[in-house]
């Protein structure tokens, strides 16, 4: 008989299906190793179902939470971004707080209010370091009638005119602002009256060099200025020294205007 | 559900401090205001209940909701919570709720413009930047 090439299931399905062995001891023996393996081949199908399907609920498991870290990835990144983005708006209005309150709007030179503080602290400086500054008080000669003759536009180009004279003539550790009106402060650091007479020179020569925007040939307003020097005396307040150089200012414009004074 | 339904919601009205904005919702209108900055110590305590408000009235009824920005600087967890904010109305845009934001800025301050388009991004319902003179 040639071997039997069925399914090893099939074939003992059959065996056991043949009544012609019934009663045999190995039919018996037969029936209950089957059914025992089929017992172990369900559990093992069991088995395998339920930890394929602890596997799956893990997977799914990893992608939602996958999903859920890239959605709360893409969240903060975007608000990090808006972030960055109002943090810039808010230095640049800073930036521009700092300078409206710091410059004058007219002329872009400091204001009163910077050139205070800068005071105090040169005059703080020159306590703790024995060198003194000089101040010089600057006011436009005549500039009541520039406004009065020509009217307030031209009197507003003529302050920009001189700030932007003084500043050309300045050295660039020196402070010029806007003290008030047509009156000018500047700041010589660590230097003394004597030397700032040099510079003080430099400004008004400055000043007589640049002619007046939009005058007609001939009839050209000639812009002047007086100026008071006074030197920081050590024990002195900085509002002390301002009034001194306030005071030769005086002394410059009763001398007949367009010089210079020494406290 | 009815119309009563939604208006049982109890109104917010959070008046604005230095660093927390001016907060109101009407129900029964569908409209939410905020206005000012925001960059308060606590934000959850601040913008928890406005969430939980939102989610409620979304939840309820399916009357229109309607948001009025005139938010000027946000810190970084109040920007957060006005994601998550977006994030409820854009889901209840997706079921076909009408949603919609209008978000003024001051005309020169450009930069809150910006900002507010930067919001806009991941949202489909409409969501309108006007610019404002006052």
């Amino acid at each position: 008989m040639p071997p039997d090439r069925r399914p090893l299931d099939d074939i003992i399905e059959d065996l056991l299906a043949d009544s012609q062995y019934e009663g045999h001891p190995l039919r018996d023996a037969l029936n209950r190793l089957w059914t025992q393996s089929r017992d172990h081949l369900n559990r093992l199908e069991r088995i395998a179902h339920i930890s394929d399907g602890y596997q799956k609920m893990a997977f799914d498991q990893t992608i939602s939470l996958q999903q859920r870290y890239d959605r709360e990835l893409r969240r903060l990144e975007k608000a990090v971004r808006i972030s960055d983005r109002y943090q810039d708006m808010m230095r640049e209005l800073n930036n521009a707080l700092q300078d409206a309150s710091t410059r004058d709007h007219l002329t872009g030179l400091a204001n009163r209010r910077m050139l205070v503080d800068q005071l105090k602290m040169e005059t703080q400086r020159a306590e703790r370091q024995g060198h003194s500054y000089t101040l010089a008080m600057l006011d436009v000669d005549h500039f009541k009638q520039v406004n009065d003759l020509y009217g307030h536009d031209l009197g507003d180009r003529a302050l920009i005119e001189v700030a932007g004279a003084m500043q050309r003539a300045l050295r660039e550790y020196d402070l010029c602002g806007r003290w008030g009106g047509e009156e000018f402060l500047i700041l010589l650091p660590q230097t003394s009256i004597g030397a700032a007479c040099s510079v003080i020179e430099r400004v008004r020569e400055s000043l007589q060099r640049k002619p007046m925007p939009g005058e007609a040939p001939g009839t050209g307003i000639k812009i002047t200025a007086s100026i008071g020097l006074a030197e920081h005396q050590p024990g002195e307040g900085f509002s002390d020294t301002v009034n001194r150089a306030d005071e030769a200012l005086l002394e410059a414009k009763r001398a007949g205007r367009d010089c210079y004074r020494l406290a | 559900m009815t119309e009563e339904a939604t208006m049982i919601i109890d109104d917010l009205c959070i008046p604005g401090t230095q660093s927390t904005p001016d907060i109101r919702t009407d129900g029964a209108a569908g409209r939410i205001f905020m206005q000012g900055d925001s960059y308060p110590e606590n934000t959850l305590e601040l913008f928890g209940p406005v969430i939980s408000w939102v989610e409620r009235y979304l939840e309820t009824g399916d009357r229109p909701l309607t948001l009025e920005l005139r938010l000027i600087y946000l810190n970084t967890s109040s920007i957060k919570a006005m994601m998550d904010i977006f994030d409820l109305l854009e889901v209840a845009h997706g079921k076909s709720r009408i949603v919609a934001v209008t978000w003024y800025y001051d005309s020169r301050n450009e930069r809150v413009a910006e900002l507010a388009g930067e919001f806009r991004e991941d949202c489909s319902f409409p969501f309108d930047i006007q610019p404002r003179n006052d």
